[in-house]
């Protein structure tokens, strides 16, 4: 009778090397797969960040003029001839005019990001009176306003200086670096943030422009 | 020249070749004929071969699952016909939804189909969900099935959100705006999940071609193969009464 050679001591010490060899082999394999797949898949994932976007740049040039806002310098004063005023939306930020100067506000709302429109009621049934909102802002000679910003999503308002005082927003918005170029119109870079507030901080903001020298006084907050 | 009986017509020969080349065997009047039927046929094998009467019975449980795939299968068909005028571009795609609307010859009438019947299937797979939890249909042996469902869920929900933004007015970039913030505020991976929702930093051309291609292919395939698994279990693990 033939002897089945896997059946001897030395033949089943074989076959357990064999089959354990098997059994690595395949874990190996199965680690080295499923291994490259993972690292593989995360670093395909970087084909959904590219490097650069087509989106508008975060800098660019207002189409009104420092004179628009501002009326024109007083060569006296070295004041702005018109009072707090705010000037149109412009890429998402309003430049803000008050007697201390000129800061730009970028409008997106804290709590969910959508874009808050200016009122100048914007105490309207709130439980806030125009005379908080008037404490907003510097406006010692000029005309008083209870202005500021609501935003059309979720009912969240804010004072002019982007405090917010009512409805879920967070924290107030941020203000973003302003400046003038040599053709008079403002550069506003909404990537460089000058006042960042965190949640619960009401002070005013001292950060402006100031439009008859063209520097800023440089009091950024949080950055 | 004339056929005798005995004599084959060619023809007829074809035709039958043909006919029984699609369909093994004669009409469905026995039992037996009717078994072979669903299980040759692609189409009907979906189907199980024998059925209770109390499972098909339309209960108050009102077929809620097969009402959301019915919605599924209207939402394929509309889709498509949408696809033919839709342009994922933020200056053309509210223009082509007004043509749909009133240039495209029953584009109206198929772009509230595709609406309706999108806001309908959140609604039937909801109330599906709950049926299946208040009749505790999740339980083993369909523990699986019910993950299989959650999936669904989130699918459907997830088609509905990215086909909310294609029309492109004020609501949908601000509810996408809104809705990817949301993702946001989730720790570490929030502003990275948000990034690869939308393409950039705010809802524009990126987000609208990603949403797209999301909507129109990436979900309904996911949902698909989803649906193919849940259907099969189905009819693994039976049925616990009406449907």
């Amino acid at each position: 009778m033939a002897l089945n050679p896997y059946d001897t001591p030395r033949g089943k010490l074989r076959m357990r090397a064999e089959s354990t060899r098997r059994q690595f082999l395949l874990l190996m394999g199965t680690i080295a797969g499923l291994g490259s797949l993972v690292f593989g898949g995360f670093k395909l994932l970087g084909f959904l960040f590219p490097a650069a976007t087509s989106e508008a740049p975060p800098q660019f040039k207002t189409t009104f003029t420092v004179d628009d806002l501002t009326g024109g310098i007083d060569p006296t004063t070295k004041k702005a001839r018109i009072g707090a005023n705010v000037a149109g939306v412009e890429g998402r930020v309003n430049v803000v005019l008050d007697d201390a100067g000129i800061y730009a506000v970028y409008l997106v709302c804290t709590h969910l990001g959508c874009t808050p429109n200016y009122t100048t009621g914007v105490v309207a049934g709130s439980g806030k009176t125009d005379a908080d909102a008037d404490r907003r802002g510097v406006r010692t000679q000029s005309e008083q306003k209870p202005n500021g910003w609501a935003c059309p999503c979720h009912g969240s308002r804010y004072y002019i200086d982007s405090t917010n005082f009512y409805g879920p927003a967070p924290r107030p918005m941020d203000w973003v670096d302003i400046s003038i170029a040599p053709d008079n119109h403002f550069v506003v870079d909404r990537s460089s943030i000058v006042v960042y507030r965190q949640p619960g901080d009401i002070t005013p903001p001292q950060w402006r422009l100031d439009p008859a020298t063209g520097q800023n006084n440089g009091k950024t907050i949080g950055v | 020249m004339s056929a005798t009986p005995s004599e084959v017509n060619p023809v007829r020969a074809f035709v039958a070749q043909v006919w029984g080349s699609i369909f093994r065997h004669g009409l469905p009047t026995t039992d037996k004929v009717a078994a072979r039927t669903a299980l040759t046929n692609f189409f009907l094998h979906i189907h199980p071969v024998r059925v209770k009467k109390s499972a098909i019975r339309v209960s108050y449980t009102l077929c809620l699952g097969g009402l959301s795939f019915f919605l599924f299968i209207i939402l394929t068909i509309t889709g498509l016909f949408l696809m033919f005028y839709y342009i994922p571009s933020v200056d053309q795609a509210y223009q082509n939804i007004k043509d749909l609307q009133f240039v495209a010859t029953f584009g109206l009438v198929i772009r509230n189909m595709h609406r309706w019947a999108a806001h309908g299937m959140v609604i039937t797979v909801w109330l599906h969900m709950a049926r299946v939890f208040y009749q505790g249909a999740y339980k083993p042996p369909r523990e699986f099935n019910w993950a299989i469902g959650t999936l669904l869920l989130l699918t459907t929900l997830l088609l509905s959100f990215s086909g909310y933004l294609l029309p492109w007015d004020q609501l949908a970039v601000w509810a996408i705006t809104v809705g990817t913030n949301m993702a946001k505020y989730a720790p570490i991976a929030g502003p990275y999940t948000r990034y690869l929702l939308i393409g950039g930093r705010n809802v524009a051309q990126g987000a609208l071609l990603r949403f797209y291609v999301l909507h129109v292919i990436a979900l309904p395939l996911i949902g698909f193969l989803l649906m193919v698994v849940h259907f099969w279990r189905v009819r693994k693990d039976g049925f616990t009464g009406g449907l």
